[in-house]
């Protein structure tokens, strides 16, 4: 001990400090940093958004000597204020995984590409040159429903733009769809349906204005840890604040509720009717605010569950053929529908304490309390999805607790850009820019305008929906196939019978654009090796309308490059004449034998920014390629579906400036609260709330019952399986499970169980068993403490251990209207091994 | 050559029911090289040291998972390359 403070005292107050204005504590007067303590280090810090969960924190990220050493919270970004989850602590380790992909690779044998030879390690140009003529075979053999791209939610906003130009424009197939039909499609749907347009009214803001919280299925404990620290000040700073969890197991977010639900799976639609319901019969609907500003409808019901058409329960679903019909009703018949949702209906239904059940309607129900909803993978991974998304809508309709602070019907997505990648930019298989669809002739139209093609080059048809594509390889009408940024071989449904039998059926070639091995790379025929993150220049948007845009700040690793490079290039290896038809080109004899190149990204729009535009304190690999500045030409070619309709995004150059903005950005202001007066510049005066989306300006109140899910566990197969992640790895881990200390928190997946369940079958903590159901089976051990305690009957097992392929066992039924596949309820047995 | 050494000194804040804060306090104190620098009724400012990320990231995860907290996140952290390998 000295009198004297040492450099690690300094160093240690220093953090203190920090940490404490980071969370608004004073600091006693001993522990008061010692100024100027701290050196640089030499590390250049540089802004970017976090590269995991949909929650869009800012994080500052540390480069010395061309490598990330050091990443921390921003302090001045508004998301997380400068905290960063385990998760995010880790960012600066997940580039330099050991086994990098580093080059090209190919399936060959006696030195030519063959489906069943081994990888070996190919040129750019000679995997380009295989991939091109596989493609053009099948263009010329089946035409362009035969090809098919599976992006994702992680793609940057200018990959998947890139893609969608590629796909639709270039090969004139819609069937190109994101890894978010996994996980947003059922939001997105619903979105549409009720409102018009696609994504939150509310924002983040909301957090701090709510007196009370619901967590619907969500565990925001540990997948949005650093907004569930939000909620944790607001519910403890606050004593008048409630906070209620609704799930079908007991899991860390219980620890801060006051309300806590546990039901069984499926029946949370029955919850929501008997708020509903509750709501009507106490007097407290918002009279003015439905009659002003909603329209009540009715869903069409019996709906199937998106399984394969010949099964049976499709063949004896009387509403299957058209899921997603609503016709008018009036309030008095919705009222009368839900009227049959008692409390103890409800109660009885979904197994859960009537009282509690009584306490969470009545935080909808007073009209003094203003209720942030919060839902992820529980509502939308369901397959009365939508509905259930609808339903939550209703109860915040009916009492006009919506667009306002605090007032916030809010849904929470899972990856970096799920919004603004795959929603926004619109690479689902029935999706244009800005909430256009394929589907309508003017939409069409518009997008031709825009991208300066023929007019009526546009498919018509929507694709296939990633369940779809999974199907259509497997029976060999999908045959070129090209996945970047997703791991969907460990992520899709049912995949040992559905999805694996695609990727190596003789007829289909399948190319995977990955940073690292992944169990769906390892299937495929062709792998190229991707850059990630900030080794490239990008821009995310996250679950609040925040787009947000970094800087490249280290170069990849060997040959590794940008998915939009690759989009980019390969498409200078098509031309017009191969791919577009001949009427087509006869009609518009200017469009013949110029490259997809020249059409899509040489076309006077994108490449119209030059390389003096660059920020020269940062390398910009794809601009020096291409000689023009591809990032803002796609971004503000982009944006020209957005301005003037609800969705403006500020100029390009603007989001190197800030910590992301949240659109509509008019005026150079961005938009906190949609639909709303006073807030959103698109609400005139005097209008009060406009849902503008819709031509009437009116928000749908949809009456839907509760339907069960398409298997409930049976004699024989007498448990549920509820799959779902933990906090140390997103997704299917193939990021954080080559973080060491990540793999050693968390190595393995376990399958939690109910003690009495356990004790019952003969199995003890920690054994090892199998968990079967009609699809598969895998291998796990039981864990009957630990973070999730299960009910009796239900048992849920993480999917981010690619050693433990949950998918195996899950059901591939989906949600008819969004067909977002149902992870969270199938039926499977465990048993013991011999 | 002797392998390089670095110092990590890291800060979190961690969010605890306050009925359970005096407990949770004295869990972290008991942490080996991890000391609480303030608190207030529902929140904990830590400091932590180590040698590598992965060791104050596991720790940050066992922080995580005390009973009564409710969040534990990082905040700042400073790495020092230490002058020579210690024992």
């Amino acid at each position: 001990m000295t009198a004297e403070p040492t450099r690690r005292d300094v160093l240690k107050a220093q953090a203190a400090a920090i940490a404490a204005a980071a969370a608004g504590i004073a600091l006693p007067a001993s522990a008061q940093p010692v100024p100027g303590g701290v050196s640089a280090l030499e590390i250049k810090w540089s802004k970017a958004p976090c590269r995991f969960c949909g929650t869009g924190c800012g994080v500052m990220v540390g480069v010395k000597d061309g490598q990330v050493v050091a990443t921390h919270g921003d302090m001045q970004a508004e998301v997380n204020r400068g905290l960063n989850c385990i998760k995010g602590y880790f960012l600066s380790k997940i580039m330099y995984g050991e086994d990098r992909l580093t080059t090209p690779l190919m399936r060959k044998r006696n030195g030519v590409f063959d489906k069943e030879g081994d990888f070996e390690p190919v040129s750019w140009d000679e995997a380009f040159d295989v991939m091109a003529d596989k493609c053009k075979q099948v263009l010329r053999d089946k035409g362009p429903t035969a090809i098919g791209m599976f992006g994702s939610g992680q793609w940057t906003i200018f990959e998947g733009y890139a893609a969608t130009k590629l796909m639709r424009a270039g090969f004139r197939s819609n069937n190109l769809d994101p890894n978010a039909r996994h996980c947003m499609a059922s939001a997105a749907t619903a979105f549409i349906r009720a409102f018009g347009s696609d994504e939150p009214m509310g924002c983040y803001d909301d957090f701090e204005h709510a007196d009370a919280f619901v967590l619907w299925g969500s565990n925001m404990a540990e997948m949005h840890p650093i907004l569930w620290t939000r909620v944790a000040d607001r519910r403890l700073g606050n004593p008048h604040v409630r906070c209620a969890v609704l799930s079908t197991f007991t899991h860390r977010s219980m620890d801060l509720t006051d309300i806590p639900i546990i039901f069984k799976p499926g029946t949370d639609l029955a919850i929501l009717n008997y708020i509903a319901n509750h709501i009507i019969q106490t007097g407290r609907v918002n009279e003015r605010f439905i009659n002003d500003h909603t329209t009540f409808m009715r869903g069409v019901v019996d709906i199937g569950y998106g399984l394969r058409t010949e099964h049976e329960l499709e063949i004896n679903a009387t509403g299957a053929s058209d899921p997603g019909r609503m016709e008018p009703i009036d309030f008095e018949t919705f009222k009368q529908f839900v009227s049959n949702y008692t409390l103890e209906m409800a109660a009885e239904l979904s197994g859960a304490d009537p009282g509690f059940l009584e306490e969470l309607a009545e935080l909808y129900a007073d009209p003094a309390k203003k209720v942030m909803s919060l839902w992820t993978m529980g509502f939308n991974q369901h397959v009365r999805g939508v509905w259930a998304n609808h339903m939550v809508y209703n109860i915040h309709l009916l009492t006009g607790k919506i667009s306002e602070p605090g007032n916030s019907p809010f849904s929470l997505t899972g990856q970096p850009s799920a919004c603004g990648t795959a929603r926004e930019v619109g690479t689902f298989a029935h999706r244009l820019p800005a909430d256009l669809v394929v589907t309508n002739p003017e939409h069409r139209h518009h997008a031709e305008e825009i991208w300066g093609l023929p007019e009526g080059l546009l498919p018509d048809q929507p694709g296939y929906h990633a369940v779809q594509q999974d199907r259509m390889l497997r029976d060999g009408l999908l045959n070129f196939y090209w996945i970047q940024v997703n791991n969907n071989l460990q992520a899709a449904p049912n995949n040992s019978q559905e999805t694996y039998p695609g990727y190596r059926n003789p007829d289909n070639f399948i190319v995977v654009s990955d940073a690292y091995p992944t169990v769906t790379a390892m299937a495929a025929d062709v792998i190229l090796p991707a850059a990630m993150w900030v080794e490239k220049e990008g821009a995310y948007g996250n679950a609040e309308r925040r787009t947000h845009v970094w800087h490249q700040l280290v170069q990849a690793p060997g040959e590794a490059r940008s998915d939009l490079w690759q989009l980019a290039e390969f498409s200078k290896r098509f031309t017009t004449d191969e791919v577009w038809p001949e009427d087509m080109l006869s009609a518009n004899p200017d469009y013949r034998g110029r490259t997809l190149f020249d059409i899509l990204f040489r076309n006077g729009k994108v490449d119209r920014f030059p390389l003096d535009e660059l920020d020269p304190e940062y390398a910009n690999n794809e601009a020096t390629e291409f000689g023009f500045y591809i990032q803002k030409g796609l971004f503000e070619e982009y944006a020209e579906f957005g301005r003037g309709h609800g969705h403006d995004l500020a100029p390009y150059d603007r989001y190197h400036q800030e910590r992301g903005l949240r659109w509509p950005v008019v005026d150079g202001q961005e938009t906190r609260w949609r639909y709303r007066e006073g807030h959103d510049p698109y609400v005139k005066p005097g209008e009060g709330v406009k849902f503008y989306g819709r031509p009437d300006g009116r928000a749908v109140i949809l009456a839907v019952p509760y339907e069960p899910p398409a298997e409930s566990p049976d004699d024989e197969y007498d448990l549920w399986l509820v799959t779902g992640r933990v906090l140390e790895h997103w997704h299917s881990g193939s990021m954080t499970m080559r973080v060491p200390e990540l793999y050693r928190a968390f190595p393995g997946a376990v399958c939690f169980m109910n003690a009495d369940d356990a004790r019952r079958k003969g199995l003890n903590q920690g054994m090892e068993v199998r968990v079967v159901s009609r699809r598969g089976e895998i291998r796990s051990r039981i864990e009957t403490q630990g973070r999730n305690r299960m009910p009796r009957g239900v048992v849920f097992v993480p999917w981010f251990d690619a050693s433990q392929l949950i998918n195996k066992v899950t059901l591939d039924a989906t949600d008819p209207i969004s067909k977002q596949t149902d992870f969270k309820k199938c039926a499977v047995k465990i048993e013991r091994l011999a | 050559m002797p392998e390089r050494s670095f110092l990590h000194v890291s800060s979190a804040v961690v969010c605890v029911r306050p009925e359970r804060a005096q407990a949770v306090i004295a869990a972290i104190s008991a942490m080996q090289a991890t000391e609480v620098h303030a608190h207030d009724a529902a929140r904990i400012v830590v400091v932590m040291e180590g040698r590598s990320t992965g060791e104050l990231g596991d720790r940050l995860a066992s922080i995580a998972l005390t009973p009564g907290v409710i969040a534990a996140n990082m905040v700042f952290e400073h790495v020092e390359e230490l002058e020579e390998t210690p024992s």
